[in-house]
């Protein structure tokens, strides 16, 4: 359980990083196009349906192929604060 | 009824017909405008990466690309402001488009965000930096006081590396369509990644070129016009006190010269004036430079010969101070502990000689002023040398007969040479001035050398002559000699004294063995001087005084050489040109 608040927690935070970076509109429109995840209108996830590493990959995917790799460098910080989520592709 | 039923069947078949047809025609023209929509906006993404090819060609200027893509955006979004940053070394360019009048709070609540998605992007605070603002288009009113309710970033990345972020901002809520703005995150990535590779192409020449500098012991820095440092190579980063450290800007070179050498000034001196500047003696540290100046100019294209920057080149001339001073040095010494002396000892021994000795007592003071004598000739040798190479060597030209300079010069030698048993003799031309111009203690210093040379390598019953010719310039000296019968070794081939001015020529004629042509090239060279004299084992010089001679007549801007037959003789020329 506490996993997987943890992705949900993860992704959140991904998401209003990328809404600072690209600006609130184009990021929770872009993180509503992975099927997996339940977002409001503030960008909080609020459920993840099926795979979670799969759907925080698919996320990550999702920004890189929007605004190329730069934006990657951003997300380091956020991903050192959750040691126990499994490694994914930055 | 079964005609009722038979027409219901009808009406609703039509119905249902009508109705699909109706529902398939709708879907049609969704489908239609969908597609049409998705043309329009593939027609733009094609249009503007056309225009880009177009108007900015092959150029690495991403503001050049910005401004073409914000410029033609309003026949495909719309927008109240469009706005981007740059980050500069020393500030942050924040440029901003109206298309519509915005309030003063809406262009700072657009800037405040895209500082704070570089900032997220880049991890760095830019609370501090300052932010240089241009606004064009419409106009900033208090009246419209719409807050920001739609917008986004694009990030502006060159080289794996953010350099600034594009923004699209409205004063209307959930105005941009997910399919709008990616098309420009879209064009925007590619022009960037268009950038990359020219940029790529222009680092790797780049690379090639700081490679070549780098192995370069002057310090070089060269800047683009507008004075950012385009090519750096280490010496010059250790020149100013750098160290090695990396990504250096005109301003590092600046706080380092501060108050020593104003870079930019003379830069912009250079390139105003298109001008080659040299300041000597500049002291950075604990050394001295010697550094150069030069406008950079393109060398082809249309803009053949514009300047396009400026080059910089710190020369290191410590080590040159270092021996100017210790020849100076060695000469004050030269002055005073050996000179000096040795004058006294010629001096006394002069007196003694006079004073009446026994005859060991006689020839023993005459060995000392004869000792005496040669080492006095020989520290003068290497003074007026070291004087030479100093460019500190002087003469003083005085009016003077150099007729009765070479007269009595061969009368002094006439004892030395009867002694030889060489005869002594001079031919005038009966046209030398009666007065020229020079330093005669010089030139006298030039004949002695020469007269006792010329006695010292002509074998017993031997000649030696002193002449002199009046050339007048463009004349045959050959020709010159013949009308006057003079004797000697001068021939139209010597190439340094065939296209010399009105001049007095000088000539020291002997009957020696002569000298090859090898020998000759090595006369006026020092250090060859030296060797061959240490070689032949003489002891009574240094070989130094042709080198002197030398010196002294091109201080009087004449030239001086030799020209020899083998087995023959030799003469030994110069000349005084006439003013």
């Amino acid at each position: 359980m506490e996993n997987q608040n943890q992705y949900e927690e993860l992704i959140t935070e991904v998401i209003e990083k990328q809404s600072i970076i690209l600006g609130p509109d184009i990021a929770i429109l872009k993180a509503r196009n992975v099927s997996e995840l339940v977002i409001d209108d503030q960008g909080k996830v609020t459920e993840i349906k099926g795979d979670k590493k799969a759907a925080l990959q698919k996320i990550i995917n999702v920004y890189v192929e929007l605004s190329g790799m730069i934006v990657k460098n951003a997300l380091s910080s956020i991903f050192e604060k959750y040691p126990d989520v499994e490694k994914i592709n930055l | 009824m079964e005609i009722l039923v038979a027409l219901f069947l009808v009406l609703s078949s039509i119905l249902i017909i009508g109705g699909f047809f109706y529902w398939k025609i709708n879907k049609l023209k969704k489908d239609v405008e969908k597609n049409e929509q998705k043309m329009r906006r593939g027609m733009y993404e094609l249009a503007i990466l056309k225009e880009l090819g177009d108007r900015t060609g092959y150029s690495l200027n991403i503001q050049n690309i910005i401004d073409i893509i914000t410029g033609s955006l309003r026949q495909f979004i719309d927008y109240s402001v469009t706005s981007y940053i740059f980050v500069e070394p020393e500030k942050i360019i924040f440029k901003a488009h109206l298309e519509k009048s915005v309030s003063r709070e809406f262009i700072d609540s657009i800037k405040k965000r895209m500082v704070s998605s570089l900032s997220a992007i880049l991890n760095k605070d830019f609370s501090k930096t300052r932010i240089e603002e241009i606004l064009s288009g419409a106009i900033l009113t208090e009246y419209m006081n719409e807050p920001v309710r739609s917008f986004f970033n694009i990030p502006l990345v060159i080289g794996g590396r953010a350099v600034g972020i594009l923004t699209i901002a409205d004063t209307k809520t959930g105005l941009y369509k997910e399919d709008e703005m990616t098309i420009l995150y879209k064009i925007t990535k590619q022009a960037s990644s268009a950038i990359t590779s020219l940029q790529e192409v222009v680092e790797a020449e780049q690379r090639k070129l700081n490679a070549m500098v780098s192995s370069i012991n002057e310090g070089v820095v060269m800047t683009d016009k507008d004075y950012k440092i385009v090519v750096v190579n280490p010496a010059a980063k250790i020149a100013v006190g750098l160290g090695l450290k990396e990504d250096v800007s005109i301003f590092d070179f600046i706080e380092k010269l501060g108050g020593k050498f104003d870079i930019k000034e003379k830069l912009e001196e250079s390139v105003k004036l298109d001008k080659f500047l040299t300041v000597d003696d500049i002291l950075i540290d604990d050394r001295f430079f010697q550094i150069f100046v030069s406008p950079v100019k393109s060398s082809f294209g249309l803009s053949k010969d514009e300047i396009i920057g400026a080059v910089v080149v710190f020369h290191d001339i410590t080590l040159k101070k270092q021996v100017e001073k210790m020849r100076d040095d060695f000469t004050s010494m030269m002055v005073h502990e050996l000179r000096s002396p040795l004058d006294n000892i010629k001096k006394i021994s002069e007196l003694l000689l006079k004073k009446k000795k026994s005859k060991s007592d006689l020839e023993y003071m005459g060995f000392i002023f004869q000792d005496s004598t040669r080492m006095l000739e020989l520290v003068n040798d290497l003074l007026d040398v070291a004087k030479l190479e100093a460019g500190k060597f002087e003469i003083g030209k005085q009016s003077a007969d150099i007729i009765e300079i070479i007269k009595e010069r061969a009368n002094f030698f006439k004892t030395n040479a009867k002694f030889s048993k060489v005869a002594l003799e001079t031919y005038f031309d009966p046209n030398t001035p009666l007065k020229i111009e020079f330093d005669s203690s010089r030139i006298v210093q030039v004949l002695n050398n020469l007269l006792s040379n010329a006695i010292k390598f002509t074998p017993e019953k031997g000649t030696v002559s002193i002449q002199t010719l009046l050339h007048k310039k463009g004349q045959n000296i050959e020709d010159e000699a013949k009308v006057i019968g003079a004797k000697w070794f001068l021939n139209k081939n010597l190439k340094n004294i065939n296209n010399i001015p009105n001049s007095l020529i000088v000539a020291v004629t002997d009957t020696g063995v002569g000298l090859s042509q090898d020998k000759i090239v090595q006369l006026f060279s020092k250090f060859k001087q030296f060797r061959v004299a240490i070689e032949a084992g003489e002891k009574k010089g240094t070989g130094l005084g042709l080198v002197v001679v030398k010196g002294i007549v091109e201080a009087h801007g004449g030239v001086v050489g030799v020209a020899s037959q083998e087995g023959v003789g030799s003469s030994f020329y110069f000349n005084l040109p006439l003013l």
